[in-house]
């Protein structure tokens, strides 16, 4: 084994570290740029192709008065009504959101991501037929390469291939991050006064598509919760970890945008599945995609399965639409699949999937993006997702970690020299080793447990037995996980944060005594109206505690 | 397993090995031909084909990932 504290060490002073470079982390570092902050982006690819909308987007949520009229609660109002469903956040976060995100669209304009179409507002998709449109179309494709330009001109230093792996507090604040290069052996250390959490969404905590093929996931494969697990490892709040999601997408190819495709899902003998949608509608495409996202495995196992995306007898015209808009959304790869495959829409009905359970929940933050902690701020699918409030909450987060570290004295890091000695020492451990379990061994011990003891039906004692079972395999791998180089060394601190996002998940299931949306507890088979509240957890003498709060 | 780059057009460049945020081409040396280290790390987004200033890179898309439609009428087939 290595001698421990061999690792070379930076250390980088800041007002506003932002951890993660998507579309959170770059609208709070251009914020908080430009009201002054030094700011850093610490992102552990590149943000050019990082996040979730890494290749680009085509629906921005919001409202526009000139389309909607001046009233901007009604539209809300008829948000939450119709298009959301049930929400698992406060009322008054999609408010905030709402309130500032037509100054972000308009901002967005400005910087050339081309928030119109043909030189008007273009509305299309995620609405039901005969009401208010919810989501403006924009021009995405290139929406990473203009951010990270603004953010640069603005003075944001960027550090590419930094993966910020535990938060550094002192005093009930965070001060500070410490992260590792993917790609040598150097670990950095930051000095901060304010942290915007901005990693993105948990994949990878349950298996994927395929079987025994773990990187396949509409969301991206690489974003595993890292925030939620520091946040919670340094003391914030989370909520709602137990509340699993699963979406819906094009089998076996998993990739979103289900409101981009401008079809209807029909069965194989071409009888429609739903009642929003009975021919191809550019405008609506079928809301049965957002209504029901388990119809295509519910098809399956009633015996009537499969469930298509049929786009025949779609016009020309509105064939080039989708297809342009797809382009928005990142599916270029789809597209040329589809191309290489004579795979022709006007023809070929695509088989429509729902997609596996993945990890829900997120860092409990306010409508001004602050955490529990002080100094932390979250944003994007950390915090509460989509590109509309990764977007805005990144713009807010950022303005409000500028503020406050204007209006706080630099914590010193070396008060907390012991605590990065003995992450240090944890690194050097995982590439000292020669023999034990790698990162990928040690997630499909970790995919199986998830999805045979806390998956898609839960109980006490099975809830029980997996929570033992994963102590086990988090106890190896804490003792004996190997990291053969640096790159590896990042999936294994993935992991690690997954295997702590994984036994939370069990506290959490075990502790939501009642059967809401996707966990299902047939020990306790109903929604208890009780339970409408957020559920929380939180580190407290190193033991989890919880409590239930109104949203 | 993708991305597969073409020999004779890659110029050594780069550009995707230093967008790549899953890093597939982890350790590949700047003014040589990428190597592809982690191809099952790859998300298929063609982040590197879109960027690829010769048109070097294609994706091929992995078996498991073939997208599943369904026969065009004049397609289908009788089984027996």
């Amino acid at each position: 084994m290595r001698e421990a504290m061999t690792i070379q060490e930076e250390i980088i002073k800041t007002d506003v570290l932002c951890v993660g470079g998507g579309i959170a982390g770059l609208m709070a570092a251009i914020r908080a740029a430009e009201l002054g902050a030094r700011v850093v982006v610490a992102e552990k690819g590149n943000p050019l192709y990082s996040g979730c909308g890494r290749m680009g987007n085509d629906h921005f949520e919001t409202w526009i008065p000139e389309v909607h009229g001046e009233d901007r609660d009604a539209w809300i109002d008829e948000l939450l009504g119709t298009a959301k469903g049930e929400i698992l956040i406060s009322r008054d976060i999609l408010r905030a959101q709402f309130s500032k995100a037509y100054e972000v669209v308009q901002l967005w304009d400005s910087y050339g991501i081309p928030m119109k179409y043909k030189g008007r507002w273009e509305f299309a998709g995620h609405t039901f037929p005969g009401r208010p449109f919810t989501h403006v179309k924009y021009e995405g494709r290139f929406q990473k390469k203009i951010l990270v330009k603004q953010a640069r001109n603005r003075g944001v230093e960027i550090h590419s291939r930094v993966m910020i792996f535990d938060l550094i507090h002192a005093g009930g604040a965070v001060i500070g991050a410490i992260g590792t290069n993917t790609r040598e052996d150097k670990v950095y250390i930051f000095q901060a006064k304010a942290v915007l959490l901005g990693t993105g969404k948990c994949s990878r905590l349950y298996p994927s598509l395929t079987p025994g093929w773990m990187f396949n996931d509409p969301h991206g494969n690489v974003q595993s919760g890292d925030g939620r697990a520091m946040a919670f490892r340094a003391g914030a709040e989370l909520q709602n970890l137990e509340m699993p999601q699963r979406h819906i997408g094009p089998k076996y190819f998993a990739k979103f945008g289900q409101a981009t495709w401008v079809g209807v899902v029909r069965d194989w003998y071409g009888k429609p599945a739903g009642t929003f949608a009975d021919k191809p509608d550019r405008k609506y495409g079928d809301m049965l995609c957002e209504v029901n996202k388990l119809a295509p495995e519910q098809y399956v196992r009633a015996g009537k399965g499969p469930l298509y995306m049929d786009c025949t007898g779609i016009s020309e015209e509105d064939l080039r639409y989708m297809q342009h808009w797809f382009v928005h959304e990142g599916n270029s790869s789809l597209l040329d699949h589809m191309q290489d495959e004579g795979i022709d829409l006007r023809r070929h009905p695509i088989e429509f999937a729902t997609y596996p359970l993945r990890g829900g929940g997120l860092i409990s933050a306010n409508e001004k993006a602050q955490t529990t902690i002080r100094g932390l701020y979250a944003a994007g699918d950390e915090a509460y997702g989509d590109i509309s409030a990764a977007a805005t909450f990144g713009y807010i987060g950022g303005e409000n970690a500028a503020a406050y570290a204007a209006g706080t004295t630099e914590a010193d890091i070396e008060t907390r020299r012991s605590f990065i000695e003995e992450k240090k020492s944890m690194i050097d451990r995982l590439r000292g080793r020669s023999d034990g379990p790698d990162w990928e061994e040690t997630q499909a011990a970790l995919q199986q447990t998830m999805h045979d003891y806390a998956g898609h039906v839960r109980n006490e004692s099975l809830l029980l037995q997996g929570w033992h079972h994963l102590r086990r395999i988090r106890d190896k791998a804490e003792a004996t996980l190997l990291a053969r180089n640096p790159h590896e060394l990042g999936r294994c601190l993935e992991v690690l944060n997954l295997l702590d996002l994984a036994d939370m998940t069990f506290v959490m299931a075990l502790d939501r005594k009642e059967t809401r949306g996707l966990h299902v507890r047939p020990d306790y088979p109903f929604t208890n109206p009780m339970l409408n509240q957020a559920h929380i957890i939180s580190r407290r003498n190193e033991k989890p505690h919880l409590q239930w709060r109104p949203y | 397993m993708p991305p597969v780059i073409d020999h004779e057009t890659c110029t050594g460049c780069g550009i995707c090995v230093e967008i790549c945020s899953e890093d597939v081409f982890y350790g590949s040396q700047p003014g040589e031909i990428p190597t592809v280290t982690y191809p099952k790390e790859c998300s298929h987004f063609s982040g590197c084909v879109s960027v690829c200033p010769v048109k070097a890179i294609t994706l091929r898309i992995p078996l498991p990932m073939l997208l599943v439609y369904k026969p065009a009428a004049d397609e289908l087939q009788t089984p027996y």
